[in-house]
């Protein structure tokens, strides 16, 4: 019986971590909703990705190539700083999350056809969008780097375009899968100052709960009741912040302010209370309550699932699948990680494939530059040459 | 350091067409051409006056516009003015056969033509000079006829160029029968008259750089200042005297010339 107290002690800790987190995350979601910090490092990831750290190439007419610009409002104005965004950066306009299937074929567009939207690019004269196309114009996207991943992506799919596509989307997502773990460290860190914040706002005290669970019965069985009832609804971690605000406070623990400082005097004689109760073990269970809401909901549901399993070996309940606990996390942070490639749907970049015309020239053209947009036939021709300043002509004699 | 077009004037001779090469034609340009695919023709909407009236705007540019605005000229008797040998400002935005830098893909001739009704039909020995000096481009370039494009044809958005005022499925349909052999040989000046039929040898003909008795009887009859001397005041006078009889305005006194003269 005693390893079982222990045990329901821990589930119901678990259970109170797990409402603990969901109130933070639901609370550092309000916090992104309005700093946008993951467009901030989404954006930044794709300064790296592609080799640009002060958008002023690729960058800029990445964000403004049709396929991305629909995923934001306003423009896109890059601000100068190759930094990395700190853990409050404002991501202003700009998109959380970019599909991985709408960064490869933006990019394959902008190699074959050039990389801002004019006259010329839209022109349905222009290069058809095939593997072809994109290794002869690759020079359009004037980023040597860039020009080398396409270019070994391209060749790596030995000419099946949807492999090319699948290729550059998984460079994308490994790339993405850096920004997300820089975004995951930096919610970590506001989410402590977060926990840190609810732990004593709440005044939610790990040292205080605990106690009070192992020495109350009849709480503990509730609470382990409650946690039970809790790991059978999948995705109940996903509730919303006032639901679990309410549910941690009709448990009936040692929690909020109505009792006074430190608060763990429930059923105990006042001369216990002293220094030690009084100063430093809120002041740890804080802590203690903050560190553990740093560890996300997911990880404190998968924890209670796994718990409970241990705990229904030593006593007969009804099985729960700890197969399925893992598939049951939600990835609440993790937003921008991209979809797998390759989909069972033929892409649309294999539907326009198909060569319409004569195959392209060998030799690469030149892509557009500062001066192709010159030139100055019919217009206005103020001095005449006369005749006499004509060079002499040779040939045509036979 | 000559740029990578300096294969143009030995190519355009020996298609048997009259090149007048522009002093330092080797070096100029906007820099070095990017790889040849084809030409892009023009026409000038220069003055109706003149040869080619518009040959130092096409090397100069503009105050807006910094030259050469084409590497060849071709004037109204169909001489290729060889302007540059690199890059001109004469495409500008536009796409043709998936090439969208015409600049520096693609070499453009700028024809000497008003664009406008005073000058057309255009003369058929500057259209007959427009399609084989382009048939010779392409095939030194190695391209078929289809990489000829009017300029009205490159220019977008559509409809911001009207040049050349020429029908270019014609133009091009012409250039390729020059390149497939099937057109006939291009008609080049006799060297000299026909021999009198009393045996006597004809007069040869006479451009410039020529000089002595015959130059000072073309002279007198020009009357302009007897010299001996066929330089290129005497040219601009030949070319004259041969506009006012609808002549070939060549400057060169051939056959044709010389009966004019005669008269």
């Amino acid at each position: 019986m005693f390893g079982s107290a222990i045990l329901e002690v821990a589930i119901g800790m678990i259970f109170v971590y797990l409402l603990v987190s969901v109130i933070c995350s639901t609370i550092r979601e309000v916090i992104e909703g309005w700093l946008k910090t993951r467009a901030a490092y989404l954006e930044h990831g794709i300064r790296e990705l592609l080799h640009d750290r002060n958008a002023e190439g690729i960058v800029r007419s990445f964000y403004n190539h049709p396929l991305i610009f629909g995923l934001f409002t306003d423009e896109y104005k890059p601000s100068s700083s190759s930094k990395p965004p700190g853990i409050l950066s404002r991501g202003r306009n700009l998109p959380s999350y970019i599909p991985a299937k709408n960064f490869a074929l933006a990019l394959m567009d902008m190699a074959a056809r050039g990389p801002d939207t004019d006259v010329v690019t839209s022109d349905p004269s222009g290069p058809i969008l095939s593997l072809e196309s994109v290794r002869l114009n690759v020079a359009n996207l004037k980023n040597q780097a860039l020009q080398r991943v396409l270019l070994s992506a391209i060749d790596a799919a030995q000419g099946d375009i949807n492999q090319a596509q699948a290729n550059i989307e998984s460079w994308y997502n490994s790339g993405m899968d850096r920004v997300s773990g820089w975004y995951k460290r930096s919610t970590q860190w506001i989410i402590f100052a977060i926990g840190l914040l609810t732990a004593v706002g709440m005044n939610i005290n790990t040292v205080t709960i605990a106690d009070y669970l192992f020495r109350d019965e009849t709480a503990r069985a509730a609470i382990v009741a409650r946690a039970e009832k809790v790991e059978t609804i999948p995705g109940s971690s996903s509730a919303n912040y006032s639901e679990v605000k309410q549910e941690l406070e009709s448990m009936n623990l040692p929690v909020g302010w109505s009792e006074g400082w430190g608060a763990p005097k429930r059923g105990r004689p006042t001369s216990e209370v002293g220094r030690w109760n009084n100063w430093m073990a809120p002041i740890l269970g804080w802590l203690l309550t903050a560190l553990a809401a740093t560890m996300g909901a997911p990880f404190w549901f998968d924890m209670l699932n796994k718990v409970t399993v241990i705990r229904s070996t030593v006593k007969p309940h009804e099985k729960s699948g700890e197969e399925a606990s893992e598939d049951r996390q939600i990835k609440k942070e993790i937003v921008m990680e991209g979809k797998t490639a390759g989909s069972a749907q033929p892409s649309l970049a294999a539907r326009v494939s198909a060569p319409l015309r004569a195959p392209q020239p060998s030799i690469p053209p030149t892509p557009r530059d500062a001066e192709s947009s010159l030139d100055g036939c019919e217009l206005p021709i103020t001095s005449d040459t006369p005749d006499e300043n004509l060079p002499p002509a040779q040939g045509g004699v036979a | 350091m000559a740029h990578s077009l300096i294969w143009l004037p030995s190519v355009l001779t020996s298609a048997g067409l009259k090149v007048a090469r522009v002093g330092d034609w080797e070096n100029r340009g906007r820099g070095d051409v990017g790889p040849t695919f084809g030409v892009i023709c023009h026409h000038t909407a220069g003055g109706r006056n003149g040869n080619m009236p518009s040959l130092q705007i096409l090397i100069d540019g503009r105050s807006d516009l910094p030259g050469p605005l084409a590497q060849l000229g071709l004037g109204r008797d169909g001489t290729f003015y060889v302007i540059a040998a690199g890059r001109c400002n004469h495409a500008g935005s536009g796409s043709w056969q998936n090439l969208v830098n015409g600049n520096s893909n693609f070499i453009g001739i700028e024809a000497e033509n008003t664009g406008l009704g005073n000058d057309f039909p255009w003369p058929s020995v500057q259209i007959d000079a427009y399609q084989r000096g382009v048939a010779a481009i392409l095939n030194h370039v190695g391209r078929p006829a289809d990489f000829c494009a009017g300029h009205k044809e490159y220019a977008l958005p559509a409809g911001r160029k009207s040049d050349p005022t020429l029908d270019m499925n014609a133009f091009r349909t012409a250039v390729r029968a020059i390149m497939q052999g099937t057109a006939p040989p291009p008609i080049l000046i006799p060297p000299a008259e026909p021999p009198s039929p009393d045996g006597t040898p004809g007069r040869p003909t006479l451009r410039r750089g020529a000089n002595g008795e015959l130059v000072r009887t073309i002279q007198k009859k020009l009357g302009i200042t007897v010299d001996g001397d066929f330089g290129a005041k005497t040219e601009a006078a030949v070319r004259e005297f041969q506009r006012s009889l609808g002549l070939v305005a060549d400057g060169i006194v051939g056959p044709k010339t010389w009966l004019a003269l005669d008269k």
